[in-house]
């Protein structure tokens, strides 16, 4: 668990040198990396581009190339992720029936548990569990918000800092 | 309202829902386009709802030329804090205190509470007795005068508030592009799905989007639904992807056909093109509006947040919604973007 975690905050650290949000994603089976991602909101301009999203096309490309169902892969797929799912994430891996999430720190900003329990829209939910190197999670995000998201609007961006 | 009148309107709608399933597509689009209805804004419960109650005590006045002193001492000694939407004075009756506000441990009684603390006024009350009124402002003028038969209320119109959920919330012209826009999203399903009535559209879950650009009443880009092939690819978030590729990004290769962009251009009299590359280049969905048949899932609603898009349009509620039906995100105030959704198409 914790190797995948490393691997994860790997994953953010290279978001952040990218000036991306750090956040880093491993998508395991049976305990091996199936997928894994950063977040890539500024390099693609599309703000949906979070690491989990990314993972998930890698996986839904994976099974069309190797004629497998995307559905019954999803069940068996547990997700490591340095940052709680936002409500958009945590919506998504509801909807393709994710066994489990191991995330780091909370996201006291958009997270699917925090802000809002998207676990209460779905009939069937994965197993959430946090605080997995949270501290170093945070560490980045922090590092982050120190700098400059350079694409967004200057108002924006003084309002981020202050928070 | 009385319950005859009541019965046979709901006759008629049964009625009308009839015939308007059976409609074909061509004119239930029609129909969009020509409806003098307009779209109307989904807000928090707040605006809705009845206004909570609480119970306060009155002191019915023996003398009116008492109540400026009454009103005065009592402002000082029993301040109404947090209930200042109510007017202290209603003819002969004053406002006291939430009946809560007294020990109901030792069961005194408002009587005895005044003798016992503010006895300079415990001689100008011919009666007390306990009303009820509401515990929070009213928020519209709706639940203003809904109101107004409990107590009188300090009440403030948030104009916009009031203009906004009116029938009438839009100027003409651009309550009908609204709705030329909404069209859009019908004419895209039934041209990829082979819809041919308002039935088959109710019995799928097909949806699609439109996004435009307001200040040069442009659309941006069209979408359709792609999630039976990929199960992120709705329409909202090919959205999404496909402004990104406006702007020199983007992540996925699918897009709307070209012969029916050109057809749609054609019938609907609608200009495409965007801003990006202009010293006004839009930030994400920065300003644009998003029309969606249907409305859309929590994922898609939350990635129109990250979006930043200005206002979202849908004319079907669907079962997990973000907007309506299953929550509302718009409404949840710690969000660092907030949109305006308007249903109410069909």
């Amino acid at each position: 668990m914790v190797d995948h975690m490393r691997r994860c905050l790997e994953l953010a650290a290279e978001a952040l040198a990218l000036k991306e949000v750090p956040v880093g994603c491993v998508f395991t089976v049976n305990g091996q990396i199936i997928a894994e991602s950063k977040n890539s909101v500024n390099a693609t301009h599309n703000p949906t581009r979070h690491a989990e999203i990314n993972c998930i096309d890698q996986i839904l490309e994976y099974c069309r190339l190797n004629n497998i169902d995307y559905k019954l892969y999803f069940k068996n797929v547990i997700v490591y992720v340095t940052v709680e799912p936002c409500i958009m994430c945590a919506a998504a891996l509801n909807n393709l029936n994710i066994r489990e999430v191991v995330y780091g720190c909370p996201n006291d900003r958009f997270g699917g548990n925090t802000v809002l329990d998207v676990s209460n829209f779905y009939e069937q939910n994965y197993i959430l569990n946090g605080n997995l190197l949270a501290d170093e999670a945070m560490m980045l995000l922090k590092e982050f918000y120190k700098g400059i998201n350079p694409n967004a609007p200057e108002s924006k961006v003084k309002k981020d800092k202050k928070v | 309202m009385e319950p005859p009148v009541k019965r046979n309107r709901i006759d008629d709608s049964i009625n009308s829902i009839t015939i308007k399933n059976q409609t074909g597509i061509d004119n239930l689009i029609d129909s969009i386009i020509n409806s003098k209805n307009q779209p109307q804004i989904i807000l928090g419960d707040e605006y809705y709802q009845t206004l909570p109650l609480i119970k306060v005590f009155i002191g019915h006045v023996k003398q009116p030329k008492d109540i400026s002193k009454l009103f005065e001492i009592l402002n000082e000694k029993l301040p109404l804090k947090y209930l200042l939407h109510l007017k202290r004075v209603r003819k002969k009756d004053i406002l006291l205190s939430p009946v809560s506000f007294l020990n109901s441990d030792t069961q005194e009684s408002i009587q005895e509470y005044i003798e016992r603390n503010i006895p300079e006024i415990k001689d100008c009350f011919e009666y007390f007795r306990e009303a009820t009124v509401p515990l929070t402002p009213p928020l519209t003028r709706k639940q203003y005068m809904e109101n107004l038969r409990h107590w009188s209320l300090n009440f403030h119109p948030n104009h916009y508030i009031e203009t906004i959920m009116s029938d009438q919330p839009f100027k003409q012209s651009e309550a009908r592009n609204h709705r030329i826009y909404m069209a859009l999203t019908f004419e895209i399903v039934k041209w990829y799905f082979n819809i041919k009535s308002y039935e088959d559209i109710l019995q799928s879950d097909f949806n699609a989007a439109v996004v435009v650009d307001p200040t040069i009443n442009s659309v941006v880009t069209l979408a359709v639904d792609n999630r039976h092939e990929h199960p992120l690819q709705h329409p909202a978030m090919l959205a999404i992807d496909n402004v990104a590729k406006t702007q020199g990004g983007g992540a996925w290769k699918i897009d709307i056909d070209d012969t029916l962009k050109e057809d749609l251009k054609e019938k609907f009299k609608i200009q495409y093109g965007t801003r990006s590359g202009t010293a006004e280049s839009p930030y994400l969905c920065t300003g644009y509006y998003v029309y969606l048949l249907r409305e859309p899932c929590i994922m898609c609603s939350m990635g129109l947040v990250h979006a930043r898009a200005k206002k979202i349009f849908f004319s079907l509620d669907t079962p997990l919604g973000g907007l309506k039906s299953k929550t509302k995100l718009q409404c949840i105030e710690s969000l660092n973007h907030r949109f305006e959704v308007f249903t109410g198409f069909l």
